[in-house]
């Protein structure tokens, strides 16, 4: 029953707000290593993601920031992709 | 003392005992100079996304360990006279983490942000979308929704992968 609760509410709010993807799961620092999770904040042209897009807060967002610049530094991501 | 992180991309065209005898060879730095290395992580060489000095690959290493910053100096003043040693990158992992903590502590309280935007609850949007969605029996009542109010936010789609 439970399940069909959310769901009905889910179809009569379908503008879903977007929760921090990190604050989710309790993560302090954003780690410039981790490519895959970076990655996805990347999207084809190399470009991050704005918070609109991801829904991230403020606080990660600029630690992604910071991280994706470290990782582009290190040639782990593109500055440019075409 | 601090916790410091160097990375470093050695050329692909050094042979693996020549890449190896570099990798040591800054190690001692550390280590000759009252550093304590904590960990050191070889991935290996790995393709680069864009090319540095005419290289598509590289063998990325990295350093951590505890030290005063002279260690970091010394090291990248080596990195810059060696030139199989083609991009590096020092960071700090420390970082003031204290400093947070005693505001909000982000890491360590989760999600719950319900403080952000509270004013858009049940009744309004009740009644704009419940006639669109005529089709399921009964649109769900006062106390199931209340219900569901304070669980769906934490499970929408995707909350499994990453990390």
């Amino acid at each position: 029953m439970a399940e069909r609760r959310s769901r009905g509410y889910r179809k009569y709010y379908p503008p879903k707000r977007k929760v921090c993807r990190f604050c989710e799961r309790g993560i302090r620092d954003i780690d410039y290593k981790k490519i895959d999770v970076l990655r996805r904040y990347v999207p084809e042209r190399g470009k991050i993601s704005p918070r609109r897009a991801t829904g991230t807060c403020a606080y990660h967002q600029r630690r992604l920031t910071v991280a994706i610049k470290r990782a582009r530094l290190l040639a782990m991501l593109p500055y440019v992709a075409d | 003392m601090r916790l410091y992180e160097t990375a470093f991309l050695i050329a692909p065209n050094l042979s693996d005992e020549d890449t190896e005898a570099l990798i040591d060879q800054m190690a001692e730095v550390v280590s000759g100079k009252q550093g304590k290395m904590v960990n050191v992580d070889k991935w290996g060489k790995r393709r680069l996304a864009y090319q540095i000095q005419k290289f598509d690959a590289a063998f990325y290493v990295f350093f951590v360990y505890k030290g005063e910053p002279a260690i970091p100096a010394e090291l990248e003043r080596r990195f810059k006279q060696h030139e199989a040693i083609i991009r590096y990158l020092t960071v700090v992992v420390d970082e003031r983490e204290n400093v947070r903590r005693g505001k909000s502590g982000r890491g360590t309280r989760p999600p719950a942000r319900s403080d952000r935007r509270p004013p858009r609850p049940a009744p309004p949007a009740e009644e704009a979308r419940a006639p669109r969605a005529v089709p399921p029996p009964k649109p769900v009542t006062q106390p199931a929704e209340s219900a569901a109010e304070s669980e769906a936010p934490a499970k929408t789609e995707e909350s499994t992968e990453e990390n």
